[in-house]
């Protein structure tokens, strides 16, 4: 059976998963993931649906445009590609990495950049930046799964030296310290 | 997926109050190392040790590291050695003393604890050699921590015991003299010992027990401090009851994460994991006492009425926080409050506020005991043999662990100051009602029987 991924963006308002769902399930498509943000006023959803019988990509992109575009959003589908070379997470260590400093332009792109080199993955990122001097409002924090073979010394100690480069306060630690104080 | 408010009230929790595990303890059962061969049990005895515990210190620092939380304290808990090595002589206990010791110091281990006689009800040969070896033993190791259980609920208090502990109390003491007694610090003598403990120098490993155990002792007074500190300072009016709850949130916090710890330390060695021992316990760094605790909440310093109280409200707050974090909760699980391992504690004893009574009276609410209570040289057997068998009557009535860790400094009296050193600490020498007098009582020897409390089939 075919998947297809499907974002959807646009200024939030009231009524757009029930748009969105209400189309998809009027072409028979089954939801097997969704995942939505709000960042500021605008609204980021990503939904994972298989698609029956002879419906296409470029039908399905079609119904969505006419249901959404009255409502401001954008719509973008496409295959669900077959899985090739993933991250394996059997592998590694989920780790969170924090970071509070004044904000200033390419502050993601500098903490990523020693990320992705060392071959780690960001598996969810939020960050909030407010602007100004104020450490506590501006602070990025990353869930970061480490793979068990690379220096992961030498991750931390380039993460640490970015850090103090930008007068970042990072932190990095172990994702179980904080499943096992939060959750029962 | 964690929120990022968990997230940050969480790193706030490790970046500003210093939380660390203060013990991970591995228990290691040397019952089968037994033989009538003095050379092959020592032998035995150290092969067993260093075997076992040949990965401990590097596996807890590779684990404190990973989760950027240290493991403070790595040391060894034995079966007790009057057991272990029950027909040989005193002479000989002291040399199994000595093999212990350099176990020790293969692994690299601060102190090993097991140098035990469990004789609340009768002192056997073996006991009896064991005990009469302690003086020497301990002024002859430094690593080697010994602890004597002379009472429990069900068996009631071994008075011939207690007064054995008062002469050799007095012996360590002499033979330790040029390190203000220092010997006695490493020496405790209980009611009720349990059998699990991860904290010197009253760990063991007991009978009932695997081949090998790793304990954890989870402490963390800095972090209680800091908690109620942060409350009160945000909101001025919070009561007790409030501030109870909040104690104890910060008590499965911090027992969450000792737990954490401490099975993965377990698995990474391939042993069970035992207990979590919730006892809040100090150092001399400012910071990370309990004493300071009661200064937060309102109190002049600990000593002064209202403490007892306050102990109350605190150890009653970390045991349901930490009972619910754990799975298994056990060791003392109790407050500890070392007068000269923890300088608030210490101060207090220095300006008058808390006195040897009023330690006392702290027994019968949660603290574990008389702790690291300096007392002046000249205090006779009999009157340390007293105290002794004080907190052992609040222990066993109470059907609680308490103990004493008296330390009678050579040549110096009340207010003087003794120097131990290190994590063992300072204090001033805390004055003994009655210290050089004689006391008939406690020579009429005998047993104490079990209280009505004991008869709960």
């Amino acid at each position: 059976m075919n998947k297809a991924v499907i974002s959807v963006l646009g200024p939030d308002r009231p009524g757009i998963i029930a748009a969105a769902t209400r189309i998809l399930f009027e072409q028979d498509c089954n939801i097997e993931n969704v995942s939505q943000t709000i960042l500021q006023s605008e609204f980021s959803g990503i939904f994972i649906v298989a698609m029956s019988g002879d419906l296409t990509i470029q039908d399905l992109h079609q119904y969505l445009k006419e249901g959404l575009n009255p409502l401001n959003l954008h719509v973008y589908v496409k295959n669900l590609d077959t899985p090739g070379i993933e991250f394996s997470v059997e592998n590694s260590e989920p780790f969170i990495i924090t970071t509070k400093g004044p904000d200033r332009k390419g502050l993601v792109a500098a903490v990523t950049e020693i990320i992705a080199r060392y071959g780690a993955n960001v598996t969810n990122l939020q960050a909030v930046f407010k602007g100004g001097d104020d450490p506590e409002n501006n602070i990025m924090i990353y869930e970061v799964d480490v793979p068990n073979d690379i220096d992961q010394q030498a991750l931390y100690k380039d993460l640490r030296a970015k850090a103090i480069e930008l007068s970042l306060n990072i932190s990095i630690q172990h994702r179980n310290v904080f499943e096992a104080i939060n959750r029962i | 997926m964690l929120t990022d408010r968990e997230i940050l009230s969480t790193l706030e929790m490790l970046q500003n109050e210093h939380l660390d595990v203060r013990t991970v303890t591995l228990g290691i059962n040397l019952l089968d190392c037994a033989s009538h061969d003095l050379n092959r049990l020592k032998d035995n005895i150290f092969n067993r040790i260093a075997d076992l515990a040949g990965n401990l210190v590097r596996v807890c620092n590779q684990i404190g590291d990973k989760y950027g939380i240290p493991v403070v304290n790595k040391r060894i808990s034995v079966s007790p050695i009057a057991v272990v090595a029950g027909p040989f002589s005193s002479s000989q206990m002291i040399e199994i003393a000595g093999v212990l010791n350099r176990a020790a110091a293969e692994v690299n281990v601060d102190f090993i604890g097991g140098f035990t006689a469990l004789v609340e009800k009768g002192i056997s040969r073996g006991d009896r050699a064991l005990i009469d070896a302690i003086p020497e033993a301990l002024a002859e190791t430094d690593r080697v921590c010994a602890s004597v259980n002379v009472a429990s609920t069900r068996a009631g208090i071994n008075m011939d015991a207690v007064y054995l502990m008062g002469q050799k109390i007095k012996r360590a003491a002499g033979l330790s003299a040029k390190n203000d007694g220092i010997a006695c610090a490493k020496l405790c003598v209980f009611a009720n010992i349990p059998q699990d403990i991860p904290f010197m120098a009253g760990a063991y490993l007991g009978i009932g027990e695997a081949d090998a155990v790793i304990n954890v002792g989870v402490s963390g007074p800095g972090v209680v401090k800091k908690a109620v500190d942060r409350a009160l300072a945000a909101n001025p009016r919070m009561d007790l009851g409030r501030i109870s709850e909040l104690i104890k949130r910060t008590a499965y916090k911090v027992t969450r994460v000792g737990e954490l710890i401490g099975r993965e330390v377990a698995k990474n060695l391939d042993i069970r994991f035992g207990v979590a021992d919730l006892s809040l316990a100090p150092t001399p760094n400012v910071g990370d006492s309990v004493g300071e605790i009661f200064q937060s909440l309102g109190l002049l310093s600990i000593g002064v009425p209202g403490t007892t109280a306050a102990l109350a409200l605190i150890n009653d707050a970390v045991k349901k926080g930490g009972a619910f974090a754990s799975s298994h909760v056990g060791g003392l699980s109790g407050s500890f409050l070392p007068v000269s391992e923890d300088l608030n504690i210490s101060e207090a004893a220095r300006n008058g506020h808390l006195s040897i009574e009023k330690l006392e009276a702290l027994t019968s609410v949660c603290s574990v005991g008389l702790d690291m209570v300096a007392i002046p040289g000249e205090t006779t057997e009999d009157t340390i043999a007293a105290i002794i068998a004080d907190e052992m009557a609040i222990g066993v009535i109470n059907n609680k662990t308490t103990a004493t860790r008296l330390i009678p400094v050579p040549g110096k009296k009340a207010g003087d100051s003794a120097y131990f050193g290190g994590l063992l600490g300072q204090s001033v020498i805390m004055p003994v009602n009655n210290a050089r007098g004689a006391n008939p009582f406690i020579r009429l020897g005998g047993r104490i029987p079990a209280p009505i409390q004991s008869l709960t089939n």
